[in-house]
């Protein structure tokens, strides 16, 4: 548990190399699910290497093309807040501040919340059984305590959720991720990035080994006027989303232009749905519609038991999320469910 | 100076409360002491059983690893020496998952809990007994006497002759003490002495104990918890990790600091236990009541029993001619439950008063009429009269304080936008008692200024215990508070009661006020003098010229109080939203009105009381731990699991104090108010909840799903 | 008994040296690199002001207010924060000038037990400074990172809307 070696890296390529050079050796930035998993034992690098003095990564600039790109050290907390943020991606802002806390976004990296860890209670145990920790192994959950578990895209090996608010958000925006390794750099598209279980449950994203996210390009259009990101939970702040939902649209009046819809809480992977979005296109932005789409993202959705309830949720949360988001104003801090 | 001399009755500041903000408060990790190694505990994977091997030679070669202590290797204890949930690692048996079975001590804390990760343990495992939900259905008696089944009258058959009948059960949940200081001891040995720096409620109970356990004399054994990062009962009996602690330092001949971890708090101090109660009401049409059963199925460790008294409040809330009140229990391969804030009476009262709910709508009856009119003229339950009952006025009080009248009886039919507005409300009660405790006063002039030091090993967990003291002290000596200094938290102090079933301020203000009437007696015969009004302590040393002068005082209850039923009552008033759509809850006002007699201090009093609200918020809406009996284990086993309610989740809570008095239980007539502010809280927020939408949640806590 | 030697086995562990000013003053830590700021305040520099209450980020009684963010030493490795500046609970008053946030703590009653209280001052500190809560509602919500089982929230949230008000401060 003790014996990694701790390094810094002040430049991208110093990182990548120190990284190659030895086993299961990981990038250390803001820590917050690093250092937990690893205080846990669920974990055991034997080296870090610390990113946070690397040159350049905890920036946020705008790209020619209109877009914006969020530097992986950025804080998620600075992204929030940052002006442009706010006023662009106003669906981003709320998501990030309706996740942890205040104290764990002032620490928390961009870049690391793409690779948070699911918090599935059965992960979180290394006494019993995790495909996705102890490949092979089992998954308890099916049969098991699954209240927080996925609905959508699970597979019979892993029914885990992936814990992040912000992606969802990032999911909406059709983000794109920047990453750099040894082989070079490449740019993955928000919705190649994570993965769902299939028979690998163990890798929860598509990086490659010694790959590091260097960056975070938001495109052009940000939907600022008509957005709203809500999270449902069993305490009102500082607990993971039991069902959450960005919506973003595009109106022309009445009529829905564009819409997205990502899902989080419910699946492995921040959740979209080509099908109901293309289905929303050209309607009315109504309840019935919301209602609509919410059926044929849906449609798949398969309960545990525990978590049954997610079905029923995430529809009354897609259309309530639907109607807020036609009068952003409606939300209130911290992604309150109620106005 | 203001007009009243007085300190009792007012709202002072706590007196330790510079040392809280300041960093400077030392709980029981705080304390330094030279060479001080480090221990942590590990745990059996296993819920039944017995420990083949343990394989830790990776372990003992792990850098600063100073001593591996396991069953095979412990210094003998006695298990039978007051501490509770057993985990002394005497023996290879294994009774619950998470028991400790051993210690790793090292030079420092990471390499101890690095070298605990290396150490495997083969185990010849047996079927355990841990699922509740089908346990439940055999249960058996329990063996406690007090836990007998109580019938009256013709008990529970009375209910077939009934009008108007309510038969529900209602359930709770597991739940977590979880202070947020964790279990923690430094001890360190002296030759045969033993100090052990420990957050203890009951500071003379904890001495003892160790010593039995440790097999020494109490007077070799020294607890020192000036401060208590919070206890809620599960510091009040002591645990395995006391004593292990002591025995890690005396095998590694140093002292040693153990912290049990977040997660190991879930199995290692007690829990509230999970309860299925049944509540059978039979009533007339015109509500009163005929037949009140109240039958509670719980779990046990199997060693050792300990269970909540589920069924206290309805043995004393209502008039009613027949009743029954039962226990069973089912042993289970589970940590030994223990007191929890409120114990039995939160969680009873719950079941009690939602039933009561229950009944005044199906009889389409104001609840707080429907309490009135059924408002026992004495304690039923024994036949004693009450010392004085003020649940009919915290009912009338609160009502108008709160605004009850703006209640729409008929369920779900006040909306603003999404949000269903729902009003509850609900009783609750707790025995007020006076507990033996001594103190010594200690008066000393310098430049004619007189200073008193207040000597009573009591506790102070936040509950105000320091500040109430010197206030007591203040009035009973003719001082400024600034004047006095309170020495608790000492086993070397003299010995007093426990911070624990609301008997600490009641024993402990008694204790000194009546050294304080002590000393001052002895100082007006030690004068010789004889005085038209009576002097105080202060001004005798004044004008005696008595540079020091000491007392100490044995305090007892009043013979007197036997002969009554003392209590304190409570009426709680919640307002709840429920989003119709997502069906999260909203506490968004509450009002607590509680008579427990004298208030020392109305602003730590206040503190207390809406701390039991914020618990019966927490249990009510979002506490509970899950087992999951394939493993034995809970499957919840951290904060982010355990949703203790945050500040975003309490909304605008109050309290007010019935001016009480009543001098029957105790001279000072208090009446304690740590307990009781819990209970009904949980009642009045589902009741609340019915109003609002209309659903009867039987089944705590009321998460989202349960209202969709 | 251990021999010295023994008793120096830990120090083999690859010790880093971190430079810390805690509180405006120098500090050089000499920590193995695996060992929590949190940790190394209470351990090494013996501030034991900073609680630990969870370990793992979820209940905020290790915030600390570092280069003038609030954030969990619990979930923060000492050597990552080499050159900060720290301040704790010890060193938020001005000698024996309170904060005005602890002065408001105690006149609310903003605590009963006390063990979260150094995180909930570092994180109204930080919540002050950030000034992103306007409303009550925001207050709670940008709060709710530290817990508070004694349940004195009222008495928090009092305190810190009230410091709020008077404006000016830091």
């Amino acid at each position: 548990m003790n014996n990694f070696e701790y390094k810094q890296a002040e430049d991208i390529a110093t990182a990548i190399n120190l990284i190659s050079e030895q086993d299961n050796t990981k990038f250390l930035a803001g820590g917050t699910n690093l250092l937990d998993l690893w205080k846990y034992n669920l974990t055991n690098p034997s080296g870090l290497v610390d990113i946070n003095r690397i040159h350049g990564l905890a920036e946020i600039k705008e790209l020619s093309n209109g877009g914006v790109r969020l530097g992986a050290n950025f804080k998620n907390a600075d992204t929030a807040y940052h002006p442009i943020i706010e006023n662009k991606y106003p669906l981003l802002s709320k998501a990030i501040l309706a996740g942890a806390s205040a104290q764990i976004r002032n620490m928390a990296s961009n870049g690391g919340n793409l690779l948070q860890r699911t918090r599935c209670y059965y992960f979180y145990d290394p006494d019993v059984p995790c495909n996705k920790r102890n490949p092979g192994s089992g998954c308890p959950a099916k049969e098991g305590y699954n209240r927080i578990h996925a609905i959508l895209g699970t597979s019979d090996h892993c029914i885990a959720v992936f814990p992040s608010d912000m992606c969802v958000a990032l999911a909406a925006l059709n983000a794109l991720v920047n990453v750099e390794g040894a082989e070079g750099k490449r740019t993955i598209a928000f919705a190649d990035f994570h993965r769902l279980p299939g028979d690998r449950p163990d890798l929860d994203n598509n990086l490659k080994p010694g790959e590091l996210i260097t960056s975070i390009d938001l495109p052009d259009k940000g939907f600022a006027q008509n957005y709203s990101y809500l999270k449902l939970r069993d305490r009102h702040s500082y607990a993971f989303a039991l069902v959450s939902v960005a919506t973003a649209l595009e109106l022309d009046g009445e009529m829905i232009k564009d819409a997205r819809i990502a899902l989080g809480g419910v699946a492995h992977k921040p959740w979209r749905s080509t099908e109901a979005e293309n289905f929303l296109r050209g309607k009315s932005a109504n309840e019935s519609n919301f209602a609509a789409a919410a059926d044929i993202i849906l449609q798949d959705a398969k309960g545990y038991g525990h978590n049954d309830f997610k079905i029923a949720l995430a529809k009354k949360a897609i259309i309530r999320n639907g109607l807020m988001a036609l009068n952003p104003q409606s939300q209130l801090p911290g992604a309150k469910p109620s106005a | 100076m203001e007009d009243s001399n007085k300190s009792i009755g007012k709202g002072i500041n706590r007196i330790d409360g510079i040392l809280k903000i300041t960093g400077k408060a030392t709980y029981a990790t705080d304390y330094p002491a030279k060479n001080m190694a480090y221990a942590v505990l590990f745990k059996s994977t296993i819920a039944a059983g017995k420990i083949k091997s343990i394989e830790s030679t990776e372990a003992q070669k792990y850098p600063g690893v100073i001593k591996i202590i396991t069953h095979e290797n412990i210094l003998p204890l006695n298990t039978k020496g007051g501490l509770r949930g057993g985990a002394l690692l005497q023996s290879p048996e294994v009774t619950f998952h998470g028991q400790h079975i051993g210690i790793v001590v090292a030079e420092t804390f990471e390499q101890a809990t690095a070298a605990a990760h290396l150490i495997t343990v083969e185990y010849n495992q047996k079927e355990e007994k841990i699922d509740f939900d089908n346990l439940a259905k055999t249960p058996e008696m329990p063996k406690g006497k007090e836990l007998a089944d109580l019938v009256r009258g013709a008990g529970k058959s009375a209910l077939a002759d009934a009008e108007v009948k309510i038969e529900a059960s209602y359930e709770t949940p597991i739940e977590h003490h979880h202070p947020m200081e964790p279990h923690a001891t430094v001890a360190v040995w002296e030759g045969d002495q033993l100090t052990l720096y420990n957050g203890s409620q009951i500071i003379n109970g904890a001495q003892t104990a160790a010593a039995a356990t440790l097999n020494i004399k109490p007077e070799q054994v020294r607890i020192i918890s000036p401060f208590i990062g919070g206890g809620f009962g599960s510091k009040g009996g002591q645990w395995a990790n006391l004593v292990l602690t002591a025995v890690a330092a005396k095998m590694v001949g140093r002292p040693v600091k153990l912290a049990l971890t977040r997660q190991q708090m879930f199995n290692s101090v007690g829990l509230r236990q999970r309860n299925i109660q049944q509540l059978s009401i039979g009533a007339t049409k015109e509500g009163k009541l005929l037949t009140l059963a109240h039958e509670t199925i719980s779990h046990t460790a199997v060693d050792s029993e300990y269970i909540e008294p589920c069924g206290d409040c309805t043995k004393v809330m209502y008039e009613v001619p027949n009743s029954l009140i039962s226990y069973r229990v089912v042993p289970m391969n589970l940590i030994l439950p223990t007191y929890t804030r409120g114990p039995g009476k939160s969680t009873g009262s719950f079941a009690l008063e939602s039933a009561m709910d229950e009944l005044a709508y199906t009889l389409k009856m104001d609840p707080i009429e429907l309490r009135i009119k059924n408002e026992p003229a004495k304690d039923t339950s024994n036949g004693k009269p009450w010392s004085s009952r003020t649940t009919v006025k915290c009912l009338q009080e609160g009502a108008k304080a709160f605004g009850w009248a703006k209640r729409k009886p008929e369920p779900g039919t006040n909306k603003i936008g999404d949000d269903l507005i729902g009003y509850g409300v609900a009783c609750g009660t707790y025995p007020a008692r006076q507990r033996d405790s001594s103190a010594v006063i200690k008066l000393s002039l310098k430049n004619k200024v007189v200073y008193a030091t207040i000597e009573i090993a009591a506790s102070d967990l936040g509950t105000g215990t320091n500040t109430i003291l010197a206030q007591t002290a203040a009035d009973g000596l003719g001082l400024p508070v600034k004047q006095i200094n309170v020495k608790l938290g000492d086993s070397d102090l003299p010995p007093a009661a426990g911070s624990v079933g609301s008997v600490g301020a009641s024993s402990f203000a008694n204790a000194v006020n009546d050294a304080c009437i002590k000393i001052t007696d002895e100082l007006l015969a030690k004068s010789g003098k004889q005085f038209f009004v009576r002097p105080t302590a202060a001004q005798l040393m004044i004008s005696e010229y008595i540079a020091d002068f000491q007392t100490r005082s044995d305090s007892k209850a009043p013979a007197e109080a036997e002969k009554y039923s003392a209590h304190s009552f409570n009426a709680n008033f919640a307002e709840v939203r429920v989003n119709s759509v997502t069906g999260m809850v909203k506490v968004t006002r509450f009002l607590a009105v509680t008579g427990a007699g004298k208030i020392l201090n109305p602003k730590t009093a206040r503190s207390q009381i809406i701390g039991g609200i914020v618990w019966g918020i927490g249990m009510a809406l979002t506490e509970e731990s899950i087992i999951d009996p394939r493993y034995g284990n809970f499957a919840t086993r951290s904060f982010a699991d355990y949703h203790v309610p945050t500040n975003l989740d309490i909304g605008d809570l109050d309290a007010m104090f019935i001016n009480e008095k009543d001098f029957i239980p105790n001279k000072m007539g208090v009446k304690g108010i740590g307990e009781v502010g819990i209970v009904g809280v949980a009642a009045a927020v589902a009741n609340a909840v019915f109003n609002a939408t209309g659903k009867r949640v039987r089944s705590l806590p009321i998460t989202p799903d349960k209202l969709l | 008994m251990r021999s010295e030697t023994q008793n120096l086995n830990h120090l083999k562990q690859g010790d880093c040296t971190v430079n810390l000013t805690v509180n405006g003053e120098q500090k050089i830590l000499q920590v193995q690199p695996w060992v929590s700021l949190l940790d190394g305040l209470r351990d090494h520099l013996n501030l034991t002001g900073t609680k630990k209450g969870c370990d793992h980020g979820q209940c905020g009684a290790c915030t600390i207010i570092c280069d003038d963010k609030r954030i969990l030493s619990c979930l923060t490795l000492a050597v990552m924060k080499n050159g900060s500046e720290i301040t704790t609970v010890e060193g938020i008053a001005h000698g024996n000038e309170l904060h005005p946030i602890q002065q408001a703590f105690i006149d609310h009653d903003a605590f009963q037990c006390g063990y979260c209280t150094p995180g909930q001052l570092c994180s109204a500190i930080g919540l002050i400074k950030e000034g992103k809560a306007q409303t009550r509602e925001e207050v709670k919500e940008l709060m709710s990172g530290n817990l508070c089982r004694c349940g004195a929230n009222i008495g928090i949230i009092d305190a810190i809307m009230e410091v709020k008000a008077g404006g000016g401060h830091e």
